[in-house]
C-alpha cells in the first residue's frame, strides 16, 4: 500500500450509505420485530455500536452498526415485524459523515492493508483504530481510552465522552468509568436473554442530567412503559412467561399423575459416575418416550404430530429473572454421561445468556427439576405445543415396605422420589400416562450400579 | 513451625532430603569439608559422609555432567554452583544434555542445580548475576526462585522430587536477611505464584529478592491498594495467577533484578499484552537492571539495581496515569 493510494482514497471518499439489515439469528428464525431504536437520524455511531433492539419468537438481541458513520435513515419503525435481510436503517459514511471511524467495506482497494487507512494519511501511524465516537474534550484533540475503560464502557453502554477523567491530562481511568457506573446506576447492558419469549432488562430510570451525557435509555418509541423493579410492574421476561403459562392452561386439558420411585440404585450409580440424578431421570424418560411415543409429540389445534427424535427440554432457573428451557436435540443418542454433560453445558450457557435461538427451539418433551430445595410434589404446566412435562422433585429417605422374592414383607429406609407427569388429556388418556410413568420408574429402579 | 533464615531453610530442606531418601546426594565446590561457600552444607559431610556430600573440582561442566549421569541411573543429585554466575561453564551439560534428555531419549533427569544468585553486596560482575532467563528460554528446564524462608524450603523439596532438571535460584542477599516461620519436615510448595499482599489499584509482579523491594516500596503509597504477586516459579509460569491479578488491578509494574532485555519480566509483560489486553488501564511498566554488568562500586551498584525508590516512583507514575 502506498501512501498516495491512501490519500486519494480518503480525499475522494464520496458520501455513501451502508444498509443495516435484520440479522439471521439462527436457522429457525425467519423474521424479527424492532423493539426499540437506540439512535435517531443524524446521530453519529461507531462501528459495532448498538443501534437498535430486535426480538424474534425465540430470542432478543441487539443490532450493531456495521460501520461507523451517521444515521441517515431509519426505515423500520418500532413494533414493525420484517423478514430477515430487510433493510432496517441506513448509515452514511464517507467525507460528509464527519468522523466516520471506518470506511465502508468497499473502500480499500484489493491488496490493501487489513486495517482501514487512518484519516491522517500516514501509513503505520496508528496501530489501533481511533476509539469509538469520542467527543474531543481536551485541547489536545480526541481522547484515547485504555482497553479496560473501553470494555467497561461497552458493557455498561456508557458514552465515554460524558465521563470526567481524573488521570493525567484528564485521561479517563478505570476508576473514573467505574465511578460513573455507580453514580448513574447504569444497569450493565446484559447480553440478550434467550428464551421462548423476548426479554430485555427494564430500562433504568433516566439518570439525573450529567453534563454532556446522552441518555440512551430514552429511546424513541421504547417498549410499553414498564416500571423498574421498585415500581411493581413485571419484567418483560416475567410477562412473557406468564402469557406462555396462561396460554398453556387455557389450551391444554392439563392433568397430573404421580408415581413413587426408589432412587437407591440411581443414587449409587450417580455417585460412581459423578453426575446428577437428573441425568438418569432424563435417560429413563427418553427410553420411556421411545416406548410410549405418543408423549413425544406436539399438539397444535387439531394437528397432532408424533416426533421421531427426542428433543428433551430441561428447565433452567435464572434466579429472579425467570427461567428458560434449553433443548437437548436428539437426546436419545446420548448416554447418561453425555446427557449430564449437555445439561451442564446448557445450564451454564443459559445463565451466561449465551444460548442461541436454535438452542431453545424444537423441544418435544420437557423435564423440570426444582427438587433441590426439598419440595416433593408439583403440578407442572405443559410447555406448549408439547403434550407432557415430567417433574423431578427431591429425593427423600422414607420407610417403605419391601417384599422379598419369598413374599416376606419388611420395612426399609429407601431414598424415594415422587415423579409428576402433567399431560394433555386432549392428546392421550390416563392409562398411557400411568404406563409411561411406570416405564420411567422401572428404568430408574433397574439402573445398573 | 520453626523460625529460620532463608539459608537455614535451604539447609534444612537438603538435610531432610538426605535423611529421607538415599538417592539424594549433594555435589559442588567446597560443599563438603568446608561446608559450602555460604555454609549451606555446614556439617553435612560429618552426618552423611563424603560419598553423599561430594567436593568436586572447579569444573561446573563436570559437576552437572556427573549429576546428569547419576540422575539417569536413578539418583537425585543436588548440585551447587558456588555462584550462579559460574553456570556459564556448565551451560552445555545443563541446557543441551540435561534439558534435552527427556526429549531425545525419554530419560528423566531429576537433578537440582542450586544457583546462589543476585547482587546487592558489592560482589561485582562475576558474583552478582541473575541468569534465570537464560534457562527459561531453554526447553526442558524448570526454574524456581523463592523469596521467603518457607518457600525456599518447600520449593527445594518440590524441586528435588520433580522428575525434571530444576534450576533453583536462591538469592544470596536473602540468605541471612530473610527470616520466617517454616513448617517442620518435608513439604512441597507448588510451582505456582503467591499473592504476597492483595490489592486492587495496581499490581507489582516480582520474584526473588525483588518481592521484598516491591512490598516495601508499596507499603504506603498515598493509600493506594497495591497488590504484590510473587511469581515463585518462572518455569512453569503461573499464567492464571498473573492474569487474575491484572484483571483485578488493571495496572501492572513488573520488577526484575536481572538485566532488562529478555528478562523473566519481559515474558510476563508479553503474556499480559497478549492475554489481558482488555483488562489494562495503562501501559505495562517494567523496572529492571539496565543492560550493564553489576558494578563493584557500592553506590554504582545501588544505582543500577531496582530499589525501593525506583519501584515507588514507577508505581506513583502509573497510579496517576
Amino acid at each position: 500500500m502506498s501512501s498516495s493510494t491512501t490519500e486519494s482514497l480518503s480525499a475522494s471518499h464520496p458520501p455513501t450509505t451502508v444498509d443495516v439489515t435484520m440479522p439471521q439469528m439462527g436457522v429457525s428464525v425467519a423474521e424479527g420485530t424492532v423493539v426499540a431504536w437506540r439512535v435517531e437520524v443524524g446521530d453519529r455511531v461507531a462501528a459495532e455500536q448498538t443501534i437498535c433492539e430486535i426480538s424474534t419468537d425465540k430470542i432478543d438481541t441487539e443490532v450493531p452498526a456495521p460501520v461507523g458513520g451517521v444515521v441517515a435513515e431509519i426505515i423500520v419503525g418500532v413494533e414493525e415485524t420484517v423478514e430477515v435481510g430487510v433493510v432496517l436503517a441506513r448509515i452514511a459514511t464517507g467525507a460528509d459523515a464527519g468522523d466516520a471511524i471506518l470506511p465502508p467495506p468497499s473502500a480499500p482497494a484489493p491488496g490493501d492493508a487489513i486495517l482501514p487507512p487512518p484519516s491522517a494519511p500516514e501509513p503505520g501511524d496508528a496501530i489501533l483504530p481511533p476509539p469509538p465516537a469520542p467527543e474531543p474534550t481536551s485541547p489536545s484533540g480526541r481522547r484515547r481510552y485504555s482497553p479496560v475503560v473501553q470494555r467497561i464502557a461497552a458493557e455498561h453502554d456508557i458514552d465515554l465522552s460524558a465521563v470526567v477523567g481524573t488521570g493525567r491530562d484528564g485521561r479517563v481511568r478505570k476508576q473514573d468509568v467505574l465511578a460513573f457506573v455507580d453514580a448513574n446506576g447504569a444497569e450493565p447492558a446484559e447480553p440478550p436473554m434467550h428464551i421462548e419469549s423476548p426479554y430485555r432488562p427494564d430500562p433504568s430510570p433516566a439518570p439525573a442530567a450529567v453534563a454532556g451525557a446522552r441518555v440512551e435509555a430514552a429511546s424513541p418509541g421504547a417498549a410499553p412503559a414498564s416500571p423498574g423493579a421498585d415500581g411493581g410492574g413485571l419484567s418483560r421476561m416475567r410477562r412473557q412467561i406468564g402469557q406462555h403459562m396462561k396460554r398453556s392452561l387455557d389450551t391444554a386439558a392439563t392433568c397430573t399423575t404421580w408415581i413413587e420411585a426408589d432412587m437407591g440404585r440411581v443414587e449409587a450409580a450417580r455417585a460412581r459416575l459423578g453426575v446428577t440424578a437428573l441425568a438418569f431421570v432424563a435417560r429413563a424418560t427418553i427410553e420411556a418416550l421411545r416406548e410410549y411415543p405418543a408423549l413425544n409429540a406436539w399438539l397444535e389445534g387439531d394437528r397432532y404430530t408424533r416426533v421421531d427424535d427426542v428433543n428433551l427440554g430441561i428447565a433452567v432457573s435464572l434466579g429472579d429473572d425467570g427461567l428458560i428451557v434449553p433443548v437437548i436435540h436428539r437426546a436419545h443418542e446420548l448416554s447418561v454421561e453425555g446427557l449430564a454433560a449437555r445439561i451442564r453445558e446448557l445450564a451454564r450457557r443459559a445463565r451466561d445468556r449465551s444460548l442461541s435461538a436454535d438452542d431453545v427451539a424444537g423441544g418435544t418433551f420437557t423435564i423440570t427439576n426444582p427438587g433441590r430445595y426439598g419440595s416433593i410434589m408439583a403440578t407442572p404446566i405443559i410447555n406448549q405445543p408439547q403434550v407432557g412435562i415430567l417433574d423431578l422433585e427431591a429425593v427423600v429417605k422414607r420407610p417403605v415396605v419391601l417384599t422379598d422374592p419369598q413374599g416376606t414383607d419388611s420395612i426399609a429406609i429407601r431414598p424415594m422420589t415422587i415423579l409428576g407427569l402433567s399431560w394433555d388429556h386432549r392428546a392421550l388418556d390416563g392409562v398411557l400416562s400411568a404406563q409411561f410413568l411406570a416405564g420411567v420408574k422401572r428404568r430408574l429402579e433397574g439402573v445398573v450400579v | 513451625m520453626t523460625t529460620m533464615t532463608y539459608l537455614q531453610a535451604i539447609s534444612s530442606a537438603l538435610r531432610d532430603e538426605l535423611r529421607a531418601d538415599e538417592r539424594v546426594l549433594v555435589m559442588g565446590e567446597d560443599v563438603g569439608v568446608f561446608g559450602g561457600a555460604f555454609k549451606v552444607t555446614d556439617g553435612f559431610v560429618e552426618e552423611f559422609g563424603g560419598d553423599r556430600v561430594m567436593d568436586t573440582p572447579l569444573a561446573e561442566s563436570a559437576i552437572i555432567g556427573c549429576a546428569v549421569g547419576a540422575a539417569v541411573v536413578g539418583m537425585r543429585p543436588v548440585c551447587e554452583m558456588q555462584f550462579a554466575d559460574f553456570i556459564s561453564c556448565g551451560f552445555d551439560q545443563l541446557v543441551n544434555v540435561a534439558g534435552r534428555m527427556h526429549y531425545r531419549q525419554g530419560l528423566a533427569v531429576p537433578i537440582v542445580v542450586r544457583l546462589p544468585s543476585g547482587g546487592g553486596f558489592s560482589g561485582g560482575p562475576f558474583h552478582s548475576q541473575n541468569p534465570e532467563a537464560l534457562f527459561m528460554h531453554s526447553p526442558g528446564l524448570k526454574v524456581v526462585a523463592p523469596s521467603t524462608a518457607a518457600d525456599a524450603k518447600g520449593l527445594l523439596h518440590a524441586a528435588i522430587h520433580d522428575p525434571n532438571p530444576v534450576c533453583f535460584m536462591e538469592h544470596k542477599h536473602l540468605y541471612r536477611r530473610v527470616k520466617g516461620d517454616v513448617p517442620e519436615g518435608v513439604f512441597e510448595t507448588p510451582f505456582t505464584a503467591r499473592v504476597a499482599r492483595p490489592g486492587s489499584d495496581l499490581v507489582v509482579i516480582a520474584y526473588g529478592a525483588m518481592v521484598d523491594v516491591a512490598l516495601e516500596a508499596t507499603s504506603d503509597l498515598e493509600g493506594a491498594s497495591i497488590e504484590v504477586l510473587d511469581l515463585r516459579s518462572l518455569v512453569p509460569l503461573d499464567e492464571d495467577a498473573v492474569l487474575d491479578s491484572v484483571a483485578r488491578c488493571s495496572k501492572v509494574v513488573i520488577v526484575d533484578e536481572a538485566n532488562m532485555t529478555c528478562a523473566a519480566g519481559a515474558q510476563v509483560a508479553a503474556l499480559i499484552a497478549e492475554k489481558a489486553f482488555e483488562d489494562l488501564d495503562g501501559p505495562v511498566v517494567r523496572v529492571a537492571t539496565p543492560d550493564v554488568p553489576i558494578p563493584f562500586s557500592p553506590p554504582l551498584e545501588q544505582a543500577v539495581l531496582p530499589g525501593v525508590d525506583r519501584v515507588k516512583e514507577a508505581c506513583r507514575e502509573l497510579l496517576n496515569y
